[in-house]
């Protein structure tokens, strides 16, 4: 098992290997590696994704309202985000 | 790319977005009011320190200063280690120093913390305050188009102009008498300035490419303890520095005063990363330099020092240009939304 990335970038990462996901799919997904952890809150990843998205790294392209009425906001990579992960990902997670 | 969803939901999420960005207007202003306090109450703790007898001119260049700054960085983030520790936080640090753009943080800080600052200071003592200030003044400007060429950001004439007038109205705050071209270090000096300048803009863009895929709280906390270390290690001993530093440990009332100075740098900082990164290096590094008429507003206040006209009309300069740079004033009367 590769050494555990930072939050932000496993976000980034996730993102990369799915076609979209909303906040709330992508912390089920994580919830295996973070879950434990203090940082693993709704608004710390909603946070990092509007971080990203306002760095042009992810697109906000897709969005619905739940049964409740409340926003998602389905959340995909782009080519620069791309780029990024391609230049800085570790090596030992490029393989797995 | 298709938009799919309904007109609600996207309208929902546009007013998502320009929440988060005002929200980043205010955290890059807090973060210049946070630096002002931090200046005076650092000036404060400085003048604690008790005068070193006849060697006190061969401190007051560069022991003094670099040790200050050495501790005001180290202390913040101590200050910040507890406040990412009491987060849960810790662990993020370590992971993110395995990866590059954790590197690039630290790298980051060596621009920002031990070169800038040495360039700032050696300017200047070789070329005068009068024109290492006003070239280290230039630092958003020089932020901004670094930002430009290398984060391709995108930077709209309004904000450009905005960041001028604070740029002019920083200059006429701290404008001092020229005191006549002398030596041949004058040159050298400039050149010291320019540096102080280039490494704070570099800092900005190198961190805020780092925080693409670092958390900012996590990335300022790398940046002051690399910043503070490096000072510590390889700086003050040259300087001499540490006789300082080890005096300022003996005195508790003077080391609390640096504690607390520190505790407003750390807030700043973390408000100026989470800004820069928010709302671009261009806005957050202009409305960071608010702290220049937050810092005489604070004095004024606090210190009674004399309100003089350049402060006045270097402030007001200030005031306006980062509200153009903030705000877009059609916009502004439309809806109160920020461009």
């Amino acid at each position: 098992m590769a050494d555990t990335l930072p939050l932000r970038f496993r976000v980034l990462h996730y993102i990369s290997t799915v076609d979209k996901a909303s906040a709330d799919q992508i912390m089920q997904a994580l919830k295996p590696e973070y879950g434990t952890e203090k940082q693993f809150t709704k608004k710390v990843f909603v946070d990092h994704l509007l971080d990203m998205k306002a760095n042009f790294i992810i697109d906000d392209n897709d969005v619905t309202l739940d049964d409740k009425g409340e926003l998602v906001i389905y959340y995909s990579i782009n080519d620069e985000g791309k780029r990024l992960l391609g230049k800085y990902l570790p090596k030992r997670w490029t393989q797995k | 790319m298709s938009i799919s969803g309904n007109q609600k939901a996207i309208m929902m999420k546009e007013k998502l977005n320009a929440d988060f960005a005002r929200k980043g207007v205010l955290t890059g202003l807090f973060s210049g009011c946070t630096w002002g306090l931090n200046s005076v109450l650092l000036g404060l703790a400085l003048g604690l320190i008790p005068l070193m007898g006849d060697d006190a001119g061969k401190y007051a260049l560069f022991a003094i200063p670099l040790a200050a700054a050495c501790m005001n960085d180290s202390f913040a983030g101590l200050w910040l280690l507890l406040y990412n520790g009491g987060a849960g936080r810790f662990k993020e640090i370590i992971r993110s120093l395995k990866t590059f753009p954790g590197l690039m943080v630290c790298v980051a800080a060596l621009l920002g913390g031990p070169i800038a600052n040495g360039g700032y200071l050696l300017g200047i003592s070789m070329a005068g305050p009068a024109y290492a200030l006003t070239i280290t003044a230039l630092y958003p400007i020089v932020g901004a188009l670094l930002s430009r060429i290398f984060l391709k950001q995108h930077i709209v004439p309004r904000v450009w102009v905005g960041m001028l007038l604070s740029v002019i109205g920083a200059i006429v705050i701290s404008y001092v008498p020229p005191e006549g071209g002398n030596s041949e270090t004058f040159y050298l000096g400039l050149l010291f300035a320019s540096l102080a300048a280039l490494g704070w803009g570099a800092e900005a863009v190198l961190a805020v490419f780092g925080m693409s895929m670092i958390d900012p709280k996590i990335a300022i906390n790398i940046r002051e303890l690399t910043s503070g270390l490096f000072l510590a290690i390889f700086v003050l001993p040259i300087v001499g520095g540490w006789v300082i530093v080890s005096q300022v440990f003996t005195l508790p009332g003077t080391l609390g005063a640096f504690a607390i100075a520190a505790l407003a740098a750390a807030v700043s900082y973390l408000a100026w990363y989470k800004a820069n990164t928010t709302i671009g290096v261009a806005k957050g590094m202009a409305l960071n330099g608010t702290y220049v008429m937050w810092g005489v507003i604070f004095s004024v206040v606090f210190l009674n020092s004399p309100l003089t006209q350049n402060l006045v009309i270097g402030s007001g300069l200030v005031l306006i240009g980062a509200t153009l740079v903030a705000i877009n004033p059609k916009e502004f009367f439309k809806k109160g939304e920020v461009a």
